[in-house]
Order: structure tokens, then C-alpha cells, then sequence
């Protein structure tokens, strides 16, 4: 038995073998995520050109004290909120109305809503694209003149592009919200209804004071999910308008800021004080998250 | 009577979900039925349903299946792109899951709070340092820079560590009675008993990898080597006429997919919105 | 049961595909001896390769234009018959414009994987030019000084160096659809100024109830046209973004003042390369538009319609006797100053771009007005039957090139450019056009030049 190698003694070894197990996520943390938040964070304050960085002080940040980047934290501050305020209400109400008893073909259903989300966003992109074109054969033009409306210049005046944005993420993650309701819905004991019937409640008092509160966990993880999806928002616009290049910035989100600071235009600097912004804001929402529900805690 | 009213609830709820439904198909059935137009046309008059069926033809198809276009490199790409990433990201993750469920170790909490952190921030913050870092370890423009970064997944690390933490311990002090060693437990031992999980975290992380946009776009330089994503996206630039591609290709890139959620719905819808709810 | 079924599916499409890849198209990483790749690059091929020769140099270079490719092959190959001691293996890579520029971009900052020359087009220039990573190419362009036109090459440089040659002249002028002015009994020819212009422009209005011309709100081709002609550029002298001035708040007041009268409308699609605009300019919706000559490849390409009903004159001038004609957008090509081939890639670049062969041919596929004003006068070209551009335009373009000569004022694009631009197509005209039409054009342009960010 003393004879084994070291090879095999570390085979058995039951103390070296987590560190072996975690080592891949060690690695590509510390190497592509660590060192990436740190250099951030460094060349935030530091001028890069011509292949040489200097000290620049806080001169990143004071330039992007502009109008432009104002007008994209609000632009994806308003996008998180209402798609949050979106987002939320109307999947559970459908998942809710597809869990009912009444309800036939439920899988069928089910399944048609979950399509868009197996699309790619690309794809996505390039309906929409064309569908809130501004010809008059557009579509959305056309169902317009069905109502007897003018055509609109979609893409061009910043409401309709919202209103746009927002049929996208609704079409997009209607059927995945709903899901994760619909799974919600099916931790809720059915005795609690039962014992509601009893009491004589109606159909909407039993959403109210049953459903509601018990779905109260799949809504803070949608909530989650939605608040950072929002922030991070970037492709959906890139798409809708070919380009990281939406007029007057309507549709111009902080990411898309950072990529046309940091990529386009190669003021890494700039770029860099963008991310720090945005890590800032995510950082507030997580502590404030955690603070109120502390649900990723829940899996210790 | 309650029977009559429920039947009444009945045609409502599914008259209401049909609607909701047709409403979800429409984009798709509205690029199906344009990929049989020329795309001249639709540059003329819109996307919409206005379609001449006496004029209708497989033109576009034809053109995409003719080989004289990029469309079929771009899906090849993006199938061995996927398919690597897909195998790097289900082995290590469910390694380090299996690492962080199974055993005890210093720095356990720490090292899973870095897991969670890396789960909360959006990998956009990062991408200007990546990118820089990309060059300098030599790998843009190559399927690695694409998979190299995102070759562990903090999500599925955690899906993973939560299904494992269902199996009790017990199971390994026998195997290792048994004279097996850590790792011939996890190769042999637990990774059939995850097979479960490996189909829906493969979906998610198969659907992931192929809708993939953004950082191929920035990795990838060459119109030879991009993704199907990204070679999309390109056609619809304004230095030539390329809807005939463009929307066709687009169909054909749905096509597959939906055949698969056919087949494996149940898989999908779990794969998919997995990591909600039992978190 | 149905995992198996999974992966047996994924294997066969990604054989299948594979196969389809692999059997219609040339590996890229292909780098020994390659049988040329230019019979297949006018329809998307992408990265493209002249016909390699023993011991010829290594050279590359990146475009973001698929059509270039086969220019660039095909010069290649000429180059190795013409010049069989010095012989070029050519490999040409394009991408999608925004993103191959902006990594172009990096890597020159990096200072690795950068080609040895690049297809810069005029939006982008100035950032590249900004920070030196470009090789001066006097010694090799000189020889050409007298046969072609400088001021387009004098545009791509700064402190006499010039760094880049273009494709084409890049003249503008004004396309006519000739149905539309007959319907309203106006003669192009008659139109000299812009008071014509909009004289016509309300003729046309009251006759045929189309719009005279149109303006893009993505980009800047009818007010950098207007200002050029008045001699005044987005930078100054120094450089630095200057799009706060005097006559380009006068240039914005005259064409809200010609959307007010009906005569202009905001482009469709917001741009004249958008696909809302390709459908509306063939249907015939719009009586007339003001633009380089290179764009006539896109009237061949998505105006089959308007074919033999287009005409091209001279622009509209702000005073009689102006020249009618100024140098609008472009691509400068340039040697990146990392390459290892400084010398041979320079002198093909010259030859590439200024040669009589090379003219010709970007004339004839590409539609690019040459820049060798030999070519100007030589028959064969200009009255050549079988030229597309020729076939379908009813008035000669080469008329206007040669009457306006070599003296021609072309954008500034050096310093804050790139900055300039960048704000003038998102913001600025979308605002002076669209977004708030009646704000004071001065004041606009006060508050658009302070959100440029230059360094």
C-alpha cells in the first residue's frame, strides 16, 4: 500500500480533489472576469492612444457628464422599468388563465408561446425590422390603414420606436415568463383552493389572496432576470436599426454607448468609464435585491 | 348549470389563447411566406401578406442552397462553434458543480460567492478588457476566442450544484469502498446519474451558444469564419441587395430548431427556463 | 431514446452542412498554393486570392466591400504579369464595414494583426489619420501627379503627406428622373442655382405633386454638398470639429426652408442606402436627387425601373459661375504602418488605383468614376456601347467631369472628422430635420458641436 505513486495518492486523495473539480471556474474567473473588472476599472482613468496609456485622472468621467450619455442611462433605465412593469403582470395573468381548470389543449398552447424565445434574436431583428418599416405596405402599416390610421414612420420618432422595443420584448419573453409562472403555479398545494372554494370565494379572490403572495418567489426571480436584461439591453436595438446608430439616440442603451465609445470610436478610456457605471448600478441593485430578499442566498 | 358556465369559460379561454397564439406566430409566418418573394419586391412594397402566389417561388432557396454565398459556411461555423462550446461548458461546469456540491473545502463560500457574483453582472461591462485581452493571447478571429472566455457558465455551475445536492453523499463513501478513485466516481459514477440534467442545461446552453451575438460579431473579423448570427446580421448592409438571402436564410435558420422543440418539447421548456423557481 | 435521437439529428446537419461548406467553397486557412479566388468573388465570396506564384510576397489586405475583392485579385494578378520580379500573393479578407473598421481600429492600437492594407472609408479616415497609423505614399503617387486628379488624394493626408488613394473621383452631381421633369415641363439643363433649383422644385410640386429632392437624416451628402460648394468644412484648420459655423446653419435654414415648401422630404428610411429608399426612388417618388457618382451602381442594382428615364447634370450652385462640382465620400486605401512590405505594398497600391488597367476596370464593374483624367477623354470608355452605366442613364456623366476639370474642393476629413461625423449622422440632422424643425439652426448647431467628444 505505501508504494503508491504520488500520481495515485493524488487520485485518492480526498482533499486535493475539490480543488481539482473547481480549478476550470478559478482559472477563467480570476482570467476572464477578474482581471478584465480590474483593468476596466484601471484604464477608466487612464488616456489610451497610440498604444500608450497615461494617467488621466477622473477626465473620463467628467466628459461623460454629457447630454448623449444621460439621454442612454435614461433611455435604459425607462426600457428596464416598463419592460419590468410589462414583463411581469401580463404572463402570470396568462399563465394564470392557462392553468385553469376550463382550459383545453393546455401543452398546445403552451408550446405556440414558447416559440419566439427559440428564435434568434437576429432573426428576431430582422422581422421587426421590416415590419414596422415605414412603407406603407409595411405591415404594421397596413394593420394601421386597416383601422383606417396613417402610416407611421416607426423607427424614426421616439414613441412608436418604444412602442416597438417593447412589442419585441413581449413578443420575445412573453412565453418564457409565462413558463416560469406556469411552474410557479404548479408548486401552489391544490388544497388551498379547495378550502377557498369552501369559504366561498370567487375566482378573483382566489388570485388575489392565494396565488398572488405564493408566487411571490418566481416573481422576484423574474423581476431579477428582467432588471438585468434591461440594463444589459443592446442587440434588440443594434438590430432594429442596423446599427449601433439609432436616430437622435432614441434607442441608444448604455451598453450600446460603451460599444460605440469603446469600439467604434476607441476612446477606451471612455468605454471603460461606461462599464464602471454600469458595475456601479448593477452592484446598487444587487445589494438593494439582496437586502430585501436575500434569494440567492436561499441555496446555501 | 356550473357545467354549462365552465363549458362557456372553456370556448372563451381558448378562443382568447388562439388569438394570444396567432399573434405569437405572426412574425414567423410572415417571414415564411416572404421567403417566397423576390426580395426586390419587398424592398418595393414592405414585409407584409400581400403575396401573389401565382408569382411565388423557391428562388430564394434555390440561391441559398446554390453555394454561392456564404449562408451554409456560416452555419456550419456556428454548428461546430456551438457544438464545442456546448461540450467544454456541460463537462467543466458540471465538474465544478459536482466540486461545490459534493465536497467541504476552505474557501468553498468564498469561491461560490464569486460564482454568484460572476452570474449577476453582465458580461457587456467587461467586453472592451476582454476584447484587448482576446488579442493579446492571439485568438481573435479563431473559434477560441469565442469559447475560451465563456467555457465555464457560472448558470449552469449552479443548476448543476443544485441537482447534485439531491444525491446524498453516502453514495460516494461506497464507491470509494469500492476502491474508486474522486474522479472515476465523477466520470463514472455520477455523470450517468446526471444525464437528466445534462439534456435541459444542454439546451440552454446549446440555444445560448447559437443565438450568440454579440461577441462572435466583436471576435470574429473574417466573413468567412462569423457565425450564422452575425453573417445575418451583415446582409442586411447597405453595400448590397441581399434579401433574397437574407429572409430565406432567415426562415432556414429557425427551421431546425422548431423541428427539435417538435420533437423535444419537454426538454426545451425545462432546458430554458431552468435556474428559476427552485433557486 | 430521444437524446440519442438529439445527437443523431445534430451529427447529420452538421455533416450535411459541413458538406455543403466544404464542397462549394475554398477553405480560408488554405495558405499553400492557392488556384485563385476570383472567379467566385463578385457573388460573396470573401476572402479572395489571386493566382499565387512561386516566391511571391505574402501581402493582405481587408475591405469592407465584397465587390472590391475581385478588383483587388485581378490587379494582383496583372501586377505579377507585369512585374515577374517582384511577384504579389495577394490575400484579400472582407468583413461588415461598422465592424471591420473598429477592429482595424484596435488592432492598430495594438499594433499586431493588422494587414498590410486596408479600404478606409471617409467616415473612419480621420481617426486612423488622427494617430499615425498610416504610411505616407508621396514617393510611389508622384509619378501619377499630372494624369490624375490630386485633390482627391490630397484628402487623405495631412502636412503634404498624402496617405491614401481612392477608387474613384467621386464627383457629385444631380440625377434627374427625366419622366417626372417632362410631366412638369422643366429642363435640368436650365437649372443653375439653387434658387433655380427650388423654382423647379415648386414647378414640380404644382405639376406632378412629387417632391423636388430629398434629405437624409442619417447622413450627410445634400448639406455637406452645399457647404463644400460654399468652401467650408465640419473641422477647421486645425483639425478640430467645427460644426458650428455660419453657413452650415445657413445651408440647414434653405433646406428646411425647401421641406417647408413641400419641395424636399426627409428620406425614407432616414438614408439613401436604406431599403425604404431603394423602393420609393424606383417607384418614382421623388423627382430628383443630388449625389456622387458612384451612386450610380445603386441605381443599376435596386432601380431597374428607372432605367433609361434617369438623367445626370451638373449640381445646383449658391451663385452663377461657381464650379458645379465638389468630391463627396470615398474610400481612401492605405499601407499600415506595421507592415513588413512597405515597398512592394505601396507600389501596388499605386498601380491598383491609378493605373490606366486599374481605372478602367473600377469604371467598367464597379460603376467608379475614374480618377486618371486620361480616361476622360478616351473614347472607348465614354461612348463605349456596352457599358451598363452608360446604357442606362440618358445623359453622359463624362460631359460633366470634363467640363469642371481638376480643381475640385473635397471634404477635410482629417482630425475631429470621425468625431464630427458620427454625431452629424445621429444626431444633428435628425434634430435640424425631423426632431425639431423649428429650433434656431445656429442654436442647434451650438448645442450639436458641444456633445462631439474629441480628443
Amino acid at each position: 500500500m505505501q508504494k503508491k505513486s504520488i500520481f495515485s495518492r493524488f487520485l485518492y486523495s480526498q482533499k486535493a480533489a475539490p480543488y481539482v473539480f473547481v480549478l476550470p471556474f478559478v482559472l477563467t474567473f480570476l482570467i476572464f472576469f477578474a482581471y478584465p473588472v480590474i483593468n476596466t476599472i484601471m484604464m477608466s482613468f487612464q488616456k489610451v492612444a497610440g498604444g500608450e496609456a497615461t494617467f488621466a485622472g477622473v477626465s473620463n468621467y467628467h466628459t461623460l457628464m454629457n447630454p448623449v450619455f444621460y439621454k442612454c442611462l435614461k433611455n435604459s433605465a425607462f426600457y428596464t422599468v416598463i419592460s419590468c412593469a410589462l414583463m411581469i403582470p401580463i404572463p402570470m395573468v396568462l399563465a394564470a388563465m392557462l392553468n385553469s381548470k376550463a382550459m383545453r389543449a393546455k401543452g398546445f398552447f403552451r408550446s405556440i408561446m414558447f416559440i419566439p424565445a427559440l428564435t434568434s434574436v437576429v432573426v428576431a431583428g430582422v422581422v421587426f425590422r421590416l415590419m414596422f418599416g415605414e412603407l406603407e405596405g409595411s405591415f404594421m402599416n397596413q394593420v394601421l390603414a386597416f383601422f383606417g390610421q396613417d402610416p407611421l414612420v416607426w423607427l424614426r420618432k421616439p414613441v412608436t420606436v418604444w412602442i416597438t422595443l417593447f412589442i419585441l420584448c413581449l413578443w420575445r419573453w412573453t412565453g418564457v415568463n409565462m413558463m416560469y409562472y406556469l411552474s410557479g403555479l404548479q408548486q401552489i398545494p391544490e388544497d388551498l383552493y379547495e378550502s377557498a372554494d369552501i369559504d366561498g370565494a370567487n375566482s378573483l379572490q382566489k388570485f388575489r389572496f392565494i396565488t398572488l403572495p405564493l408566487l411571490k418567489p418566481t416573481t422576484v426571480y423574474v423581476l431579477t432576470i428582467s432588471i438585468f436584461g434591461g440594463m444589459a439591453m443592446f442587440t434588440e436595438s443594434y438590430l432594429l436599426f442596423n446599427g449601433n446608430k439609432s436616430p437622435n439616440n432614441v434607442g441608444t442603451t448604455i451598453v450600446g454607448y460603451l460599444y460605440r465609445m469603446g469600439m467604434e470610436q476607441n476612446n477606451i478610456g471612455i468605454g471603460c468609464a461606461i462599464g464602471v457605471v454600469l458595475l456601479l448600478i448593477v452592484m446598487v441593485i444587487n445589494v438593494i435585491q439582496l437586502a430585501f430578499n436575500g434569494t440567492f442566498k436561499k441555496g446555501e | 348549470m356550473a357545467k354549462k358556465r365552465s363549458y362557456i369559460s372553456t370556448v372563451l379561454l381558448i378562443f382568447f389563447f388562439a388569438v394570444v397564439a396567432l399573434i405569437m406566430l405572426l412574425p414567423l409566418i410572415l417571414l415564411l411566406v416572404s421567403s417566397f418573394r423576390a426580395g426586390s419586391d419587398l424592398m418595393r412594397y414592405g414585409l407584409n401578406f400581400n403575396i401573389d402566389w401565382a408569382n411565388a417561388h423557391i428562388e430564394n432557396y434555390k440561391l441559398l442552397f446554390s453555394g454561392q454565398n456564404n449562408y451554409f459556411v456560416w452555419y456550419k461555423n456556428s454548428l461546430v462553434i456551438t457544438v464545442a462550446q456546448l461540450v467544454l461548458a456541460l463537462f467543466l461546469s458540471a465538474c465544478v458543480g459536482y466540486g461545490f456540491a459534493m465536497y467541504d473545502f476552505r474557501f468553498k463560500n468564498l469561491l461560490f460567492g464569486c460564482v454568484l457574483l460572476v452570474m449577476m453582472i453582465p458580461t457587456e461591462i467587461i467586453i472592451l478588457p476582454l476584447y484587448r485581452l482576446i488579442i493579446n493571447m492571439n485568438v481573435m478571429d479563431s473559434m477560441w476566442g469565442i469559447i475560451l472566455p465563456y467555457m465555464v457558465v457560472p448558470m449552469l455551475i449552479f443548476f448543476f450544484r443544485q441537482y447534485l445536492s439531491g444525491i446524498p453523499k453516502d453514495f460516494l463513501d461506497a464507491a470509494r469502498v469500492d476502491g474508486c478513485s474522486e474522479y472515476g466516481i465523477f466520470l463514472r459514477i455520477m455523470m450517468p446519474l446526471m444525464k437528466p440534467s445534462f439534456a435541459a442545461m444542454g439546451i440552454y446552453q446549446g440555444m445560448q451558444s447559437w443565438n450568440n451575438f454579440l461577441w462572435p460579431m466583436i471576435v470574429m473579423r473574417s466573413q468567412n469564419k462569423i457565425t450564422l448570427p452575425v453573417g445575418l446580421q451583415s446582409l442586411m448592409s447597405p453595400y448590397g441587395n441581399n434579401y433574397d438571402i437574407l429572409i430565406a436564410g432567415s426562415c432556414f435558420a429557425i427551421i431546425p430548431i422548431l423541428i427539435l422543440f417538435a420533437c423535444f418539447q419537454s426538454y426545451f421548456i425545462e432546458g430554458m427556463t431552468a435556474g428559476g423557481v427552485k433557486g | 431514446m430521444k437524446r440519442k435521437v438529439i445527437s443523431i439529428l445534430l451529427c447529420m446537419t452538421m455533416v450535411t452542412s459541413m458538406l455543403i461548406g466544404c464542397g462549394k467553397s475554398a477553405p480560408a486557412d488554405d495558405s499553400s498554393k492557392s488556384d485563385g479566388g476570383t472567379e467566385q468573388s463578385s457573388d460573396g465570396m470573401t476572402q479572395g486570392k489571386n493566382t499565387f506564384v512561386d516566391g511571391g510576397t505574402e501581402l493582405s489586405l481587408w475591405t469592407f466591400q465584397e465587390l472590391h475583392v475581385a478588383f483587388y485579385t485581378e490587379m494582383a494578378d496583372l501586377w505579377n504579369k507585369e512585374n515577374p520580379d517582384k511577384p504579389i500573393n495577394l490575400t484579400v479578407t472582407t468583413g461588415e464595414s461598422h465592424s471591420l473598421h473598429s477592429k482595424l481600429l484596435v488592432a492598430c492600437q495594438a499594433g499586431e494583426g493588422t494587414p498590410d492594407m486596408a479600404d478606409i472609408e471617409v467616415g473612419y479616415y480621420g481617426a486612423f489619420l488622427k494617430d499615425d497609423y498610416l504610411l505616407p505614399l508621396n514617393d510611389v503617387v508622384e509619378p501619377y501627379e499630372d494624369e490624375i486628379v490630386m485633390s482627391r488624394v490630397e484628402m487623405y493626408g495631412k502636412d503634404d503627406n498624402w496617405y491614401g488613394i481612392d477608387f474613384h473621383l467621386g464627383a457629385s452631381v444631380c440625377y434627374y428622373n427625366m419622366d417626372i421633369m417632362n410631366e412638369a415641363g422643366v429642363d435640368p439643363a436650365d437649372i443653375v442655382t439653387w434658387d433655380d433649383y427650388f423654382k423647379a422644385g415648386e414647378q414640380v410640386l404644382e405639376k406632378t405633386g412629387k417632391p423636388m429632392c430629398a434629405v437624409e437624416t442619417a447622413d450627410l451628402f445634400l448639406p455637406q454638398m452645399m457647404l463644400l460648394e460654399k468652401g467650408v468644412q465640419y473641422v477647421d484648420d486645425k483639425g478640430q470639429p467645427n460644426i458650428d459655423t455660419k453657413e452650415h446653419a445657413e445651408a440647414i435654414e434653405y433646406i428646411r426652408k425647401m421641406i417647408d415648401a413641400g419641395i424636399c422630404e426627409v428620406a425614407p428610411g432616414g438614408g439613401f442606402h436604406m431599403e425604404e429608399w431603394y423602393g420609393h426612388l424606383n417607384g418614382g417618388g421623388v423627382a430628383s436627387l443630388a449625389m456622387p457618382l458612384w451612386y450610380m451602381g445603386r441605381f443599376t442594382d435596386y432601380c431597374p425601373d428607372l432605367k433609361g428615364k434617369m438623367g445626370i447634370y451638373e449640381i445646383p450652385v449658391w451663385n452663377e459661375g461657381d464650379t458645379r462640382e465638389v468630391l463627396q465620400g470615398g474610400t481612401g486605401t492605405s499601407v499600415i504602418k506595421y507592415t513588413e512590405q512597405e515597398d512592394l505594398a505601396k507600389e501596388f497600391l499605386a498601380f491598383a488605383k491609378l493605373s490606366e488597367e486599374g481605372n478602367k476596370y473600377e469604371w467598367d464593374v464597379l460603376g467608379f468614376d475614374p480618377i486618371r483624367t486620361s480616361l476622360w477623354d478616351d473614347p472607348e470608355i465614354t461612348n463605349d456601347p456596352d457599358n451598363k452605366f452608360l446604357q442606362y442613364f440618358t445623359t453622359n456623366p463624362f460631359d460633366i467631369i470634363k467640363k469642371n476639370g481638376t480643381d475640385l474642393t473635397a471634404p477635410n476629413i482629417s482630425g475631429g472628422y470621425s468625431a464630427a461625423y458620427s454625431v452629424l449622422v445621429t444626431t444633428t440632422y435628425v434634430n435640424a430635420f425631423e426632431a425639431s424643425p423649428d429650433e434656431d439652426a445656429a442654436e442647434l448647431l451650438k448645442n450639436e458641436q458641444a456633445s462631439i467628444i474629441y480628443e
